[in-house]
């Protein structure tokens, strides 16, 4: 029996997000892989006090269609926690999870500063590949 | 009569991230009226205030992510991620809110008694050593506590906010000297804290992590911590007894959904008392806790049941799911710990 393998992208709805998405589609198309686009919750979004408006899932999912993706071969996936650590959880058993993707910069991070970096972040802690988009680099 | 030390109020009017976010300088005004309506007046101390310095940040926080926070303060603040900011006194806040736990201990220790309460903003328990996040900048009950085993002191952490303190478990978690035990929903945010995360191989089963759902009471809060955390506690034996003492577990906060009433935290805080083993080596650090009517009879019910003090709190809540999670979950953190040693060898 084979393994269903999983290309994993985060997803926060800004253009930078947009960007890994198409790549990390174009990626999983190569690579004969599942593609999970997850969007981690935090508090204030938990609480509906995010003033960055709702996360849409289905135009993540029609970014990676767009991307030559079959749309059945997308997962939308929304949990609790900051980026960095629901994306690494993603990479842990028993998910088989072979790469990891993030844009370069999030919808909450500010220019300049290395605090709040979840690329950063992510390529530090992850045990498996882990790629980092740049804006409007959606090629693969 | 147990003499109460307020470390505090610090950050009221600094770190301001404006009137929509959560984390204001209200939630300290309802603290304090919390306190004042203890009736104490003349055996309240308030212990003078000191920025914690740069060594004493340092025994939790890497220098690199120290002096980014304060150049980045410096530069003018801003968003760190979505939920979490800086301003350019932020800085300056950290530092005093980590020192007002500092001075909280200090003045326990030159009493020999007495009970602290440090009510300062911005909170701390998911700042880890070289990351803001979840509106924490530095990790002030970390701070305390590493001044502690710098002395060669053992501390229990006792984190009951309805969110996973991941930034303490990530500090302390190879740390045979800090045991770190965290009742939170689940899920929720930062996702931390399931049953399996136990510590590092110098400190298997120091980290004990007791998750509820949603809708869980007060009676499964205390069987948390009084029945499934007591042997563990007792083992360890504590020096110190901190606790990171969120009250957005209660029932009208906005940011979580456990179901506990004021009467409830002075129920827990009667059982953390137990574990201190004298008078003054008890202290409660503000984390969360988002709705100020409920932080103000609280606080009032948590310092109450402590000093005998205050109005009788509403009555404690029970019923609600989690018990038998509970149990599972023992199973679970066992089998983890064995891990751990397996891993380690003999």
């Amino acid at each position: 029996m084979t393994t269903e393998q999983f290309v994993v992208v985060g997803y926060d709805g800004s253009a930078d997000a947009q960007s890994a998405v198409t790549w990390a589609a174009k990626a999983a198309v190569a690579l004969g892989a599942r593609l999970r686009v997850v969007h981690a919750v935090g508090l204030l979004e938990h609480a509906g006090l995010s003033g960055h408006g709702r996360v849409d899932g289905d135009m993540a999912c029609q970014i990676a269609a767009d991307a030559g993706l079959d749309r059945g071969d997308v997962e939308w996936r929304v949990v609790d926690g900051d980026p960095c650590g629901a994306l690494l959880r993603m990479a842990e058993p028993p998910d088989s999870t072979i790469l990891l993707v993030v844009g370069s910069r999030g919808s909450g991070a500010h220019a300049g500063t290395l605090l709040g970096s979840t690329s950063l972040e992510l390529a530090e802690h992850s045990s498996i590949p882990v790629t980092i988009v740049p804006p409007s680099a959606g090629g693969v | 009569m147990t003499t109460l030390v307020v470390a505090g109020p610090t950050g009221i009017t600094e770190h301001d991230g404006g009137t929509y976010h959560p984390e204001q300088p209200s939630r300290l005004f309802a603290a304090m009226d919390g306190v004042r309506a203890l009736g104490l007046e003349d055996e309240v101390v308030y212990p003078p205030i000191a920025e914690a310095s740069l060594a004493e940040l340092g025994r939790v926080h890497a220098p690199a992510y120290l002096a980014e926070l304060e150049a980045f303060c410096a530069r003018g603040g801003g968003d760190i991620d979505p939920d979490t900011y800086a301003r350019p006194d932020s800085w300056t806040a950290g530092r005093r809110a980590a020192g007002a736990g500092l001075a909280a201990l200090a003045e326990l220790e030159r009493r020999g008694e007495g009970v602290a309460f440090v009510p300062v903003r911005p909170p701390g328990h998911h700042a880890t050593a070289d990351r803001a996040m979840g509106f924490c900048l530095v990790n002030n009950v970390g701070v305390a506590a590493a001044s502690r085993t710098a002395l060669g002191e053992r501390v229990l952490v006792v984190d009951w906010d309805v969110h996973h303190g991941n930034g303490t478990q990530a500090i302390f978690w190879d740390d045979p000297d800090v045991l770190y035990v965290s009742t939170h929903q689940h899920p929720l945010f930062p996702g931390t804290g399931r049953p399996s995360e136990v510590g590092g191989p110098a400190a298997p089963g120091l980290t004990v992590n007791l998750p509820l759902p949603p809708g869980a009471t007060g009676d499964v809060v205390r069987t948390a911590i009084d029945g499934m955390a007591r042997q563990t506690i007792e083992e360890f034996a504590p020096d110190w007894v901190l606790v990171s003492c969120g009250f957005d577990a209660h029932q009208a906060d906005p940011l979580g959904e456990l179901e506990l009433s004021s009467g409830d935290f002075a129920e827990l805080a009667r059982v953390v008392a137990e574990f201190a083993p004298r008078p003054g080596r008890l202290a409660l650090f503000l984390e969360g806790g988002y709705n100020p009517a409920s932080i103000a009879s609280s606080v009032e019910a948590t310092l109450g049941a402590l000093l005998g003090a205050g109005e009788r709190p509403p009555a404690p809540t029970s019923g609600g799911p989690g018990l038998s999670q509970l149990q599972a979950d023992r199973t679970e953190r066992l089998r983890a710990i064995d891990r751990v040693h397996m891993e380690v060898g003999p």
